[in-house]
């Protein structure tokens, strides 16, 4: 901090105002995008498509929103997206957090081993499993419904050892004064640790719920009309029809919003959740 | 006695508490990636379900199939050419917001913003951008980089270019945020010896910065390469692989084989192929990265 301060005053003055000013520029580059596309999905010229001579499209309104809900099903695109990623989110609270107490405070046979797994499936790239894993979906009768989203994504392996990294820091008097005071193995689990894990699963939940909401290969080749999430059903959109670009910005903006808003909330525990993994590890 | 529980490992329910894990593992990892091996060896058909053994004939064919061939050049392209640039703009942004600027948090949260949005999303925004006519389009044939009656997805020289300039505006937020991490972790005081050593601004990078850095550098490169070989949702939605295969890539090809000509096992078997190739890349990397380490200290 110190090392720092002291050179803003000096000989850094003018590196730093150029540094500024290219992360600023930086800066413009990455935002200008998305504020194009809330632009676009305010004109109600339809058909509009970007040319030399039409820069911007006019018509300004929101109904385009509101379409999403009445004329086309994106209400039902949107609802679907919302359960998958919030009951997604409910059970990695769940499950990591009770398996990842277990690799933390219990002894059992093959423990390396099963610790192993965890950290070997971090390395195994899912995208070379959709052919079996689309097998498995259809042979168990998912195709198509909440199940397929939800089940194989319940517990997150990196969940797993987040809680297991954490809970491992505690110091083992909590256990045994609850342990002396008579309480069961369950309420010290859900009574003693769960509560003071609360960060870490708030962490886990924000980057869970924010990876669900926008995944698209799994639910693509999991579903159908019936339980199409808001990405795979952006996608779609573009499809089948000519391309709608103004209903599809709008559609694509509900889609982001959400992330958006979480993201300024808890900018703190996603970006602790991204590191997690890596600087300590 | 109850009181020793703890001590000897308690261990009631263990089980019990493993089990979703075990479950999850079991079904969702173990049985597909095996189940994934013995389907390249037959020819799985999903509509009948029938199957004969053929062996390793699929692995033998991939390598004769120009379209495997230009799927794989097409993902070694992607990955060579967008890793090193996106890992270099993400160390560079992060040294940026990790200097005391003003609105610095703001700059941070705003490289992120990509990265924070669906792939699908960004994908479709910039099909617009890079459509004839759109901005980038515009931009870059004024530039003479772009074809001006042609879209930049549309042509064949310049389409896989468009998806990689794209992943590295997307992705460089990302691992922004983990060197930035890594450098907030850097003891100032050696920042300050350096200065009253007479260090440069570059030697201060080069000899104190940057070999503390290293470990997180590794597993930017390790995570974006595993991450890169398998690109699909923005060749999907931008341009389904084409134009004449000029962005397809591996886990494109799984997807049409698998999906569009139903031939399961021939796209299991290239599924295989990719998960070794980043199975023996990541290997490797581990070792450069491990043997310069060693190297220094």
């Amino acid at each position: 901090m110190i090392g720092n301060g002291s050179h803003t005053i000096g000989r850094a003055r003018w590196p730093d105002r150029i540094i500024w000013l290219g992360l600023f520029l930086i800066l413009l580059l990455m935002i200008a995008p998305f504020v194009w596309m809330f632009v676009v999905s305010l004109s109600r010229e339809v058909f509009w498509t970007p040319s030399g001579k039409d820069w911007l499209p006019g018509g300004w309104s929101l109904r385009n929103f509101g379409d999403l809900f009445s004329v086309l099903p994106f209400g039902r695109y949107f609802f679907n997206s919302a359960f998958v990623a919030v009951a997604v989110t409910g059970a990695n609270i769940v499950f990591c957090f009770l398996v990842g107490y277990a690799f933390a405070r219990r002894t059992f046979p093959l423990k390396r081993t099963a610790f192993f797994s965890v950290l070997a499936v971090l390395m195994v790239p899912a995208y070379v499993l959709i052919i079996p894993l689309f097998i498995l979906i259809n042979k168990l009768g998912w195709y198509d419904t909440y199940l397929a989203l939800i089940v194989p994504f319940a517990v997150n392996p990196l969940g797993i050892v987040l809680v297991r990294q954490y809970v491992s820091g505690f110091p083992r008097d909590l256990e045994y004064a609850a342990e002396v005071d008579g309480a069961g193995a369950l309420r010290i689990i859900f009574g003693i640790i769960m509560p003071i894990c609360r960060p870490v699963l708030a962490v886990l939940a924000i980057q869970v719920f924010w990876l669900n909401w926008n995944s698209f290969l799994f639910p693509f080749i999991f579903t159908d009309q019936n339980v199409r999430t808001l990405p795979v059903a952006l996608a779609m959109f573009r499809g089948y029809q000519a391309v709608d670009w103004p209903h599809l910005f709008a559609a694509a903006s509900l889609a982001t919003v959400p992330v958006i808003v979480l993201f300024l909330f808890f900018q703190r525990h996603i970006i602790s959740g991204l590191t997690a993994g890596a600087v300590k590890g | 006695m109850r009181k020793l529980g703890w001590a000897q490992g308690h261990s009631t329910g263990t089980f019990g508490l493993l089990l979703p894990w075990l479950f999850t593992f079991a079904l969702f990892w173990l049985y597909p990636l095996a189940h994934s091996a013995f389907l390249s060896l037959t020819d799985y058909n999903p509509l009948t379900g029938a199957f004969r053994l053929v062996g390793l004939r699929h692995y033998a064919r991939l390598f004769s199939d120009p379209d495997f061939l230009l799927a794989l050049k097409n993902t070694c392209i992607f990955v060579i050419g967008t890793v090193p640039v996106t890992t270099a703009f993400a160390l560079f942004l992060a040294l940026g917001v990790n200097r005391k600027l003003p609105l610095r948090g703001l700059f941070r949260a705003g490289y992120f913003v990509p990265t924070l949005t669906a792939t699908v999303v960004v994908a479709l925004l910039f099909v617009h951008l890079y459509a004839q006519g759109g901005y980038l389009h515009t931009l870059a044939s004024m530039l003479g980089l772009a074809e001006a009656d042609r879209g930049l997805l549309l042509s064949e020289k310049t389409a896989l270019l468009s998806v990689m300039v794209m992943d590295i505006w997307v992705s460089a937020g990302y691992y922004m945020l983990l060197f930035l991490a890594a450098l907030q972790q850097v003891p100032q005081d050696l920042y300050a010896q350096a200065e009253l050593c007479g260090a440069s601004a570059w030697q201060k990078l080069r000899f104190v910065t940057l070999p503390l850095i290293k470990q997180i550098t590794l597993y930017v490169v390790l995570i974006n390469t595993i991450k890169s070989f398998q690109i699909f949702t923005e060749i999907f939605v931008m341009t389904q692989g084409g134009p004449v295969g000029a962005t397809s890539t591996v886990v494109y090809f799984v997807y049409r084989e698998g999906f569009e000509k139903f031939r399961m096992g021939y796209a299991s078997a290239g599924a295989y192929v990719l998960f070794f190739v980043i199975l023996l890349i990541s290997i490797v990397q581990a070792r450069f990265f491990g043997f310069f380490r060693r190297a220094d200290s």
